[in-house]
């Protein structure tokens, strides 16, 4: 790559860097300070497009919960048995192969 | 098992089963409505947690101390505790903080530290799973450090600035909203301490097959 394309790709960088910050600036009414700020705002007076439905949130997690320790519980319990199963049998085997 | 055990395990259902009613009955918290009604499951959740980390600790001090292989047994059990109950901390949290502070998620001292002992507990079972010989006494040292963190996580609102409710809240709930919470906090308790016994009879049970292979191979 020659010098001059090595500056010019070095301006268009620079510039894509500043105008994309600046760019993305929101211009605040100058002398006013936005309206409710600093107030107080219950959840039910918001306006429509700003409130999240509670109950979907709330089913979600006591379902999370329940179905986290009922599948521990299923799979503490899977190995429980499967380890007791084990014993079991190897508890066989050892008391055949001790008798004369 | 014990005898008792199976009667407490039908206590602790039908006490599971009645808690939606139980907290369908609390007062709405005035600010954050319906969604607050998740602190009835979080927070004990969250306790139980932090006692898993307690119990985890103690039982591997006691273990680096008596070579004793049953707070072994303990430590490994209740480390797998503070696993299920973590992610349920912090999976019921995000939840409520997402209609409560707008975010699911913030970086703060609470939330950050909780995940580290969630990844603590994490690193303790990967260790004695994968870690081969000497993996207890490495994981009990990893314990250690579980433990300190607790002590980190409780005080953590109370000294860093942070939208998580301080520890204050809990003495100052009105009855109508107290009973749920300590209806719940029973509930959670019984369900740890069931579990806890459940996950150390397996350990129980792995070293007496272990033993039975040894004895099989010595006849051999």
């Amino acid at each position: 790559m020659s010098l001059s394309m090595r500056t010019l790709a070095a301006v268009v960088l620079t510039v894509f860097c500043v105008s994309v910050p600046l760019g993305a600036q929101v211009p605040q009414p100058s002398g006013q300070a936005p309206k409710n700020q600093g107030e107080y705002v219950p959840i039910e007076q918001l306006p429509p497009q700003d409130q999240l439905p509670a109950a979907p949130l709330l089913i979600a997690a006591y379902s999370f919960v329940l179905i986290v320790f009922f599948a521990y519980v299923l799979s503490l319990s899977r190995r429980l048995t499967s380890v007791q199963r084990d014993v079991d049998r190897l508890g066989a085997t050892l008391k055949q192969s001790s008798k004369p | 098992m014990p005898k008792w055990f199976l009667r407490a395990a039908v206590v602790c259902a039908v006490m599971f089963v009645l808690s939606p009613f139980v907290i369908a009955n609390a007062d709405y918290e005035s600010t954050m409505g319906l969604v607050q009604k998740i602190f009835y499951y979080h927070m004990p959740s969250a306790w139980m947690f932090l006692v898993a980390g307690i119990v985890c600790g103690v039982a591997s001090v006691r273990f680096l101390i008596s070579g004793d292989p049953r707070h072994d047994r303990t430590a490994w059990a209740a480390a797998e505790m503070a696993v299920i109950f973590g992610v349920v901390t912090l999976v019921t949290g995000p939840l409520w903080a997402r209609r409560a502070w707008g975010t699911y998620w913030v970086w703060d001292a609470r939330t950050t530290s909780s995940l580290v002992q969630w990844m603590v507990a994490w690193a303790y079972l990967i260790l004695r799973r994968y870690g081969g010989p000497g993996s207890d006494k490495l994981a009990a040292g990893l314990a250690l450090f579980g433990v300190a963190n607790v002590g980190f996580i409780y005080i953590s609102v109370n000294y860093w600035r942070t939208i998580h409710p301080a520890t204050t809240v809990v003495p100052k709930l009105p009855f109508t909203m107290g009973f749920p919470l300590w209806y719940c906090v029973a509930s959670f308790t019984l369900l740890f301490v069931l579990l806890l016994k459940m996950r150390i009879r397996l350990e129980e049970q792995r070293a007496t097959l272990d033993s039975l292979y040894l004895s099989l191979d010595e006849q051999h």
